[in-house]
């Protein structure tokens, strides 16, 4: 749990106290009169003054307070207890009683609230026992609403549902599973309501259709401070103030009780820190489209620094795949926005350099790499339907991909795009170019991505997942196309992916990365048949193969990169471990032709 | 154990004037034994996760019925299924939106003992505990919020819920999907262990073909809310018959891709479930497909290897 927001509580609590405390804290009567006195200023005895009828008017601030406030909690309180309700039942029952409880409330939000509160007060009376009801009345839409939105959402959660599955009944499931998940946003509207009914209540009372005179109340104050504002200005000065004060309060009070309610840890990135200028690493190898050599990528969290990435090289030749495998959290992702310089705030490369045809990409001005991306790199992601912008027809997606890099006219980018449509295997592509995203299937869009990624003529493509969102033969025909595209354009493809028979299927060389190292590389099929690293072959035994005995898994799970153990990072869940695993992280090392392995064991 | 006969299953879409039926399942009669594991695989979008769902009870269907130990689920009164909502469980695939983030796990795998009042107050904490330990968890874990597991141990904790109230009949909607390959592993060692131990019926949903050739007995392979093939897993994976099986299993990449079978690669993409094709659904993109595939609907025809397929 996060800590409570004490500054605002204890503000909170010394008005409230004052309030509640009112009649013993030896003040004098708020509604006795002194009339010689009426508009005296400060003095020893009334610290605040006197108003115009001379009364203290400390002693009538904070006897407002416990007359506002009072009106203010109860009336909020009142109506996030009914609104939230009718909201939560609406919501969650749905139908008929989504019918009653939404739409009358639709009928009160038709009404202004002001308007809504001057009718009540006109037929009921004014006085302070009926401000409660009518501001309530007021707030109520407003509970319902946030109600009923939040349970739509929660409704349809995973959990909410495995309480049906469990049999509970409709109202556990919605007192016990609900209500606690649309907290956050009910609490919010209560401080909303509660600091808006303070001044409603100023309002209606300054009206005089609120608490009657000589009660005391604060909009009565400014409402008689009003009239004699000429004469003495401070006495319009202090309930104003007392008003603002209160209402901030309140708000910062509610936002720092909802942070301090969600259990999720909140996570603040810290500023970013300027790319450091360490010298560059070793040159580049020739023919290398990409070489990537020593890059490590450190991450600002609140628990101090964390590296995702360490010690990663690699290269991707012309007209060849190289997979990145790793389980979730291994830093495949990271690399590859490393690589193309997307990492987000809070993440930078400390050490390392990437060669893109011989220029060094992690020391490159931003302008000049926004120019290389979509040009010499592209890139292809997991979510086909979240790159591409739904309010553009794709064939126009497509040729202004083009145009970015290329004078080209509009006519002939156009006639390019089509052509690449055709490349890609989207049927029809004339009349298909004129189609909106959402109009296409998950497999389609793909293939516009993958339009978009060859039509510049890119040396290195970075697929990151591309089809693991995909139906396996939907899977088969992207791969087939990569794999096309590959040989016929020369590219150099830098595949990532968690799962093997995918690798298996499309790179020639394979990376397998474990807790943000690289732990073996070497030739897909050389590496498969007969791996070099306990990881790898682990790996390879517990993914499901239709013809090999069953899975097995790997005890244990994979450090975070928070908690990572001494030495080999694989240790822990090592068979193959000794005690000299631990003792200093194992360098990779030669393990055959082409191959290497960050194994101290692996001969052995 | 359970068994549903010509089960169908539509939902009105569109807006108020052009309103019709979106049908997400039709006809299909399948049955699971006792100790018995049925794989259902598919696509995206066939109505797998829609038949486990009316198999639950927890949707209605609007044909056929479902049939648990002779009873229909839909005839049931309340308090009936109150009862038969303890012995069907469900276990969901997505380890983090399944779980409730502000309680705990343990009052959540305890909602099952309290809301069937299956053990006394002062057991369920034991209770508790040995269900933790069951799935492979430490029993002091319960006190602990479920963003402090990972996605393997959540999954654990589903099961573990699934399991709270004794049931006989268990739901698995692609389980292990979004797990990493070296966890998916022991949560399915897992399944298989406590499916042998408790004599759990078993629906186990999944797109992945090698995992339901690993656990499943039999195997019903979907497309577009219809059964096309349904049989024991070693004879639909070693001779499939229907065109789309054949496909679906040869499109599946392989660890060993010199081995794997001769690819049929299908063109173009499933049509829409709320506008399929006459006749046999699969026509549009069947490699095989005659003309009279437009007209007539394939039954699943065969004993205990069944083929939706005019043409086999
Ligand atoms: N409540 C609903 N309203 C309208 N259509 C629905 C509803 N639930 C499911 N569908 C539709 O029914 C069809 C089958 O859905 P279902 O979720 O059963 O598929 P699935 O095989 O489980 O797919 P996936 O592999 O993506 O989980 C889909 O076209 C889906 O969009
Ligand atoms: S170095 Fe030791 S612990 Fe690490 S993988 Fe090799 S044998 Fe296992
Ligand atoms: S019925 Fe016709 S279209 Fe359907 S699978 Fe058989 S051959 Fe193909
Ligand atoms: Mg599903």
């Amino acid at each position: 749990m996060t800590r409570l927001p004490w500054p605002a509580l204890a503000a909170t609590a010394l008005i409230a106290v004052l309030a509640i405390l009112a009649p013993w804290l030896g003040l004098p009567n708020p509604v006795t009169m002194d009339v010689p006195h009426r508009l005296a200023g400060p003095s020893a005895a009334h610290w605040l003054g006197q108003d115009e009828f001379g009364r203290d008017v400390l002693t009538r601030l904070i006897w407002g307070a416990r007359v506002s406030l009072s009106v203010a909690v109860s009336a909020a309180a009142l109506a996030c207890l009914i609104g939230t309700a009718l909201g939560i039942t609406g919501g969650y029952l749905r139908g008929i009683a989504e019918i009653l409880t939404l739409r009358s409330i639709d009928v009160l939000l038709c009404f202004p609230p002001l308007l809504l509160a001057l009718l009540v007060v006109t037929l009921l009376g004014p006085g302070a026992t009926t401000l409660i009801p009518v501001l309530a009345l007021v707030y109520l839409p407003g509970f319902t609403r946030v109600a009923y939105a939040g349970v739509l959402t929660a409704r349809s959660q995973d959990y909410v549902e495995a309480m049906r599955v469990l049999g509970a009944g409709s109202g556990r499931i919605m007192l016990r599973t609900i209500l606690p998940n649309i907290g956050g946003p009910v609490l919010v509207q209560f401080s909303l309501a509660m600091a808006a009914a303070v001044v409603l209540e100023s309002g209606l009372s300054f009206l005089g259709l609120g608490v009657v005179p000589p009660a005391p109340s604060w909009g009565l104050m400014i409402g008689a401070a009003r009239a004699t504002m000429a004469q003495a200005p401070l006495l319009l000065l202090w309930p104003c103030l007392a008003l603002t004060l209160t209402v901030l309060v309140m708000n910062a009070l509610c936002d720092g009780l909802r942070d301090a309610v969600d259990p999720h840890p909140t996570y603040r990135p810290a500023a970013r820190r300027l790319l450091d200028a360490i010298a560059p690493g070793l040159l580049p190898t020739p023919k290398a489209v990409l070489d990537l050599a020593h890059l490590t990528v450190e991450i600002d969290t609140p628990a101090g620094p964390i590296h995702p990435v360490r010690d990663v090289s690699l290269q991707v030749f012309p007209g060849e795949t190289l997979a990145i495998v790793g389980e979730s959290g291994s830093g495949k992702s990271v690399t590859s926005l490393a690589i193309t310089g997307l990492l987000p705030g809070a993440a930078h490369v400390t050490e390392g350099a990437a060669f893109l045809d011989g220029t060094d990409l992690l020391r490159l001005p931003e302008e000049s790499l926004r120019k290389l991306r979509g040009d010499k790199i592209a890139m292809v992601f997991q979510d086909p339907g979240s790159s591409l912008n739904p309010v553009h027809r794709i064939g126009a997606q497509i040729a202004e991909a083009i145009r970015a890099h290329r004078p080209l006219s509009d006519k002939a980018a156009r006639a390019e795009a089509i052509a690449l449509l055709r490349r890609v295997g989207l049927p029809d592509p004339d009349s298909r170019a004129r189609a909106y995203p959402h109009e296409l299937s998950g497999g389609q869009r793909q293939r516009v991505m993958i339009a978009i990624a060859i039509a510049n003529h890119p040396s290195l493509l970075i697929a990151d997942e591309p089809t693991t969102a995909l139906d396996v033969t939907i899977q088969a025909q992207i791969l087939e196309l990569l794999s096309d595209l590959k040989r016929e354009r020369g590219l150099a493809l830098l595949f990532i992916t968690h799962a093997l028979p995918v690798v298996a299927e499309i790179a020639d060389r394979v990376a397998v990365m474990y807790a943000g190292e690289i732990v073996e590389t070497g030739p897909t099929a050389e590496v498969f048949l007969a791996p070099h690293h306990p990881y790898t072959a682990a790996l390879l035994r517990s993914a499901p193969d239709e013809e090999g005995p069953p899975p097995v898994g790997i005890p244990g799970i994979v450090p975070p990169p928070t908690a990572l153990p001494p030495g080999c990072t694989f240790a822990p869940r090592c068979p193959r471990a000794i005690p000299e695993c631990t003792a200093a992280p194992p360098a990779l090392r030669s393990a055959g032709a082409g191959r290497l392995t960050r194994c101290i064991r692996w001969n052995a | 154990m359970i068994t549903t006969e010509h089960l169908g299953k539509s939902f009105p879409i569109g807006g108020l004037f052009n309103r019709h039926a979106l049908h997400a399942v039709r006809d299909v009669s399948i049955t699971v034994g006792r100790g018995e594991t049925l794989g259902l695989v598919g696509e995206s979008g066939s109505g797998k996760s829609t038949v486990g769902r009316l198999m639950l009870g927890l949707l209605p269907a609007t044909t056929g019925r479902v049939l648990f130990e002779g009873q229909d689920l839909a005839a049931a009164r309340p308090a009936q299924m109150r009862t038969l909502r303890r012995r069907l469980q469900l276990v969901f695939q997505d380890p983090y939106a399944s779980l409730d983030p502000r309680r705990t796990i343990g009052a959540q795998i305890a909602d099952a003992l309290v809301i069937h009042k299956l053990v006394s107050p002062s057991f369920r904490p034991a209770r508790v505990a040995a269900l933790l330990d069951q799935v492979g968890l430490a029993p002091d874990h319960a006190a602990r919020y479920p963003h402090q597991f990972s996605g393997g141990q959540r999954q654990r904790i589903g099961i573990a819920r699934a399991l709270a109230s004794g049931p006989d009949f268990l739901v698995a909607d692609e389980p292990v999907s979004a797990l990493d390959v070296s966890v998916q592993a022991q949560v399915l060692a897992l399944l298989a262990g406590l499916r042998a131990e408790l004599g759990l019926a078993m629906l186990f949903i999944s797109h992945d073909l090698p995992v339901v050739r690993h656990l499943a007995d039999r195997v019903a392979v979907m497309y577009l809310g219809r059964i096309m093939e349904e049989g024991p897993v070693k004879a639909v994976f070693a001779t499939p018959r229907h065109p789309y099986t054949q496909a679906l299993l040869s499109a599946a990449p392989s660890l060993h891709p010199e081995r794997r079978r001769a690819r049929t690669l299908l063109q173009g993409d499933p049509p829409s479930p709320a506008n399929p094709p006459s006749g046999c659904v699969f026509r549009t993109r069947c490699p095989i497909a005659a003309p009279a595939c437009a007209s007539t609907i394939p039954a699943l025809a065969g004993l205990t290897h069944r083929v939706a397929c005019i043409r086999v």
